[in-house]
């Protein structure tokens, strides 16, 4: 049996009264490429936050790659959190590049001051991921000087710099201008080829139905409808999933 | 756009100008109309018993009172002016005040007033504890012995002072403070062993602190007080002379002296030819030699701008740290710490920093001395640093809040702990956002040097007073303030050059 990567089970998470995620439960296998999609207020992203531990979860229970973290509410101690976190990564909406680093310093500092790496290795390991990203002239610029899509790649060459297990993007095209989303979707997808695991919150219903394995649709905090992506696309069956992506389609 | 802005500056100094025209007339105005003549005396309000403050907030002194029934009757309205006692020139001679009555001394400053008659005869003495060992000025040799600023025995026992051979060059130390209060404080705090004062001032100081102090019985040196005019202004010195020898003729003199006198008669009015000579070598400053004098000082000025930035710029990154503490008890107590900082007057720190130990632990401050450095300038920099450190740690607070929660999440993620997310991430970003407002800060600090005037350390502006006041010019100011220009400028220059190298980012 394939082991299940990211495990997640009766997960809740409220902020002060308003309860965000309620009895969670969601698996990614080895290899898969999960699209969270649903409307604002879901709780998606929070699902996201506390999958990489940005968040703390009320209750439930997580484990990543074998590791279990948070088990009936409980965190697990510092070093097994440390464990767990070594084992994802994460591409955030506003891409968050160090401003103050080059595109290369970016990549390569977590590697040698975290993962202690040595800086010749990381480097050359860097540059593959640049060719790979398509950015190899932009290694020494800095952020700022670059698009937001060129940005967003950068930030999934930095997380991947750390060669993760599981990967997360929240929203990674959101921010960016429509005819910048391409070259950061057709890094996606080239690493969903190379069998990539990945989870991806996103609004991009046509990129998701043709990138990912399975489609989880959220909806005040629950998971109301999952399934094989192209199911999910064209013949949701509730009623909520059938409406959200029928407004996508229908634009406005 | 350009033409709108120089309208408004033109307008903007139309306005300052009118007002300022309006404001003159005015206080002309009211100044000459009210009851005919007014007799503004400039005096220091810290010199008793010839001219303080009483606890009732009235000024009073054998000085104040003879001024005050002068005035009665001539019929002129009083004007009482405590002026800083260097800048008593330029109040004289500007019109701001008729004369400088205040235990004047007539001594080496004949050329730059017209003098009434000497009317007290006076000596200067030195104020030891009762219980000090010294009871001679031989027992001063080896001695600290402090004096206020531009006062007679301070230029005495100064380089080229008369008293300066046989006794100034045998002390350890003269310290030059700013006033009389201060040396006395100094001297009960146990970091000079002296004072040189007038016997008046003695007088008054044993009589608020019976037992406490005791004087020598040999003198410094004797001289003799007036009342300094505007240089020509012999109309006004005959006046007030003529109306002096009526009050000696009828007793009201010798009155008032017994009332701040223990009922002695120090009046002397009439009875005293001085035999008034030209100090020759007093009169011009040459400007070379003032800016020597003046590196000297700046030397110190620099000292204390680099060691209170040195201390203040890690102080503050920990202040700030204890500011943004989580812990409700450690953040209020840092926030009353910043509060505290920065709502009390600098100079007010700089002396609870240097009499407090002596003041609530009577610790003998001679003994607060440090790998031979004078604890004076030691309290100096540490008030500096901890006030300082307060304004800084505003500063990296609002630095440090200003970096996106974006920038921790990415960092927390990678794996980065709190300690190298901090110094790898965040400061170095907060560094470079926080660079305008911290060279406004060290741009103020170099001008505050001269604050340490307070604890008679001998930083750039406290000689230039020293020169211009001996010296009766604005000489030593005009250059003390080019010194302080450059100064400014090359830090700002230095300041503008960090910034432009943190500019390969937005």
């Amino acid at each position: 049996m394939k082991m299940d990567l990211l495990q997640i089970s009766n997960l809740s998470k409220s902020f002060h009264e308003h309860s965000v995620l309620r009895d969670i439960s969601f698996k990614v296998g080895r290899g898969e490429v999960v699209a969270v999609i649903g409307p604002s207020g879901s709780g998606k992203t929070t699902l996201l936050r506390c999958a990489t531990m940005l968040e703390r979860a009320d209750g439930g229970s997580i484990s990543m790659g074998g590791v279990v973290f948070l088990q009936n509410g409980v965190y697990a101690d510092r070093k097994i959190i440390r464990e767990a976190r070594s084992k994802c990564g994460m591409v955030f909406q506003a891409f968050n590049l160090f401003p103050h680093m080059s595109v290369l310093e970016n990549i390569i500092d977590a590697p040698v001051h975290v993962a202690g790496v040595s800086r010749q290795e990381a480097e050359k390991k860097a540059m593959e991921l640049l060719a790979k990203m398509e950015l190899v002239d932009y290694a020494s610029s800095y952020p700022c000087e670059l698009s937001g899509g060129q940005q967003q790649r950068v930030a999934i060459a930095r997380a991947l710099a750390l060669n993760p297990e599981i990967l997360f993007f929240d929203e990674p095209t959101s921010a960016l201008d429509p005819e910048l989303t391409k070259g950061v979707l057709r890094v996606i997808r080239s690493l969903a080829d190379e069998n990539m695991t990945m989870v991806i919150v996103t609004h991009e219903m046509d990129f998701a139905a043709m990138v990912a394995d399975r489609i989880v649709f959220m909806a005040d905090g629950i998971i109301v409808e999952e399934g094989r992506a192209e199911q999910v696309v064209n013949h949701p069956v509730n009623e909520r999933t059938k409406a959200f992506i029928a407004g996508l389609k229908g634009g406005f | 756009m350009k033409k709108g802005l120089i309208y408004s500056i033109v307008t903007g100094i139309v306005i300052v100008a009118a007002v300022f025209c309006f404001w003159w007339k005015f206080c002309r105005d009211s100044g000459e109309n009210d009851a005919g003549r007014t007799f503004t005396i400039g005096f220091d309000a810290n010199f008793p018993p010839y001219g303080y403050m009483e606890e009732n907030g009235e000024y009073c002194g054998f000085d104040i009172d003879l001024a005050r029934e002068v005035a009665r009757r001539n019929g002129w309205k009083l004007v009482l002016k405590p002026i800083n006692w260097d800048a008593k020139d330029v109040e004289l001679n500007s019109g701001m005040i008729d004369c400088i009555w205040n235990g004047f001394t007539i001594d080496g400053r004949e050329h730059a007033y017209t003098w009434s008659d000497p009317y007290v005869a006076n000596q200067q003495v030195v104020l030891v504890p009762v219980d000090s060992p010294i009871f001679t000025l031989r027992d001063l040799h080896g001695k600290t012995v402090a004096v206020q600023t531009d006062t007679p025995v301070q230029k005495a026992l100064s380089k080229d002072g008369k008293r300066y051979e046989q006794l100034g060059s045998r002390l350890k130390g003269l310290i030059i403070t700013p006033d009389y209060p201060t040396a006395v404080m100094m001297m009960e705090a146990g970091s000079v062993d002296a004072v040189a004062m007038d016997e008046g001032v003695a007088a008054e100081q044993m009589r608020n602190a019976p037992g406490k102090f005791r004087v020598l019985a040999e003198t410094v040196m004797p001289e003799y007080y007036g009342i300094g005019f505007r240089k020509g202004d012999v109309e006004l010195r005959d006046a007030v002379q003529r109306t002096l020898l009526e009050m000696v003729a009828d007793g009201t003199a010798q009155e008032i002296s017994a009332r701040y006198f223990d009922g002695e008669n120090r009046m002397i009015l009439g009875t005293v030819e001085l035999d008034i000579q030209e100090d020759a070598d007093n009169a011009g400053v040459d400007v070379l030699n003032v800016a020597v004098q003046l590196l000297k000082g700046l030397k110190v000025s620099v000292m204390i701008f680099f060691l209170t930035l040195l201390f203040a710029l890690p102080l503050g990154m920990l202040v700030s740290w204890g500011r943004m503490s989580g812990s409700i008890v450690v953040s209020g107590i840092f926030k009353a710490y910043i509060s505290i900082m920065r709502g009390t007057p600098l100079m007010l720190q700089l002396l609870v920093w240097y009499f407090g130990p002596f003041y609530l632990f009577g610790i003998q401050l001679s003994r607060l001395e440090f790998l031979g450095i004078d604890y004076r300038f030691i309290a100096v920099i540490i008030g500096f640093s901890l006030n300082y450190a307060a304004y800084f740690a505003e500063i990296y607070r609002g630095g440090i809040e200003s970096i996106s929660r974006g920038q921790y999440e990415a960092a927390d993620v990678l794996g980065y702990t709190r300690v190298q997310t901090f110094f790898r991430i965040i400061l170095p970003q907060v560094v470079k956002r926080i660079l305008p407002p911290v060279t406004n800060e060290v741009i103020t600090l170099v001008k505050d040097t001269s604050l340490a005037f307070s604890l008679s350390v001998l930083e750039m502006f406290t000689i230039a007073r020293q020169i211009g006041s001996a010296s009766s010019t604005m000489i030593p100011f005009v250059v003390a303030g080019v010194f302080y220009y450059v100064f400014n400028f090359i830090v700002a220059w230095s300041m503008a050059l960090i910034e432009k190298k943190l500019n390969y980012y937005r």
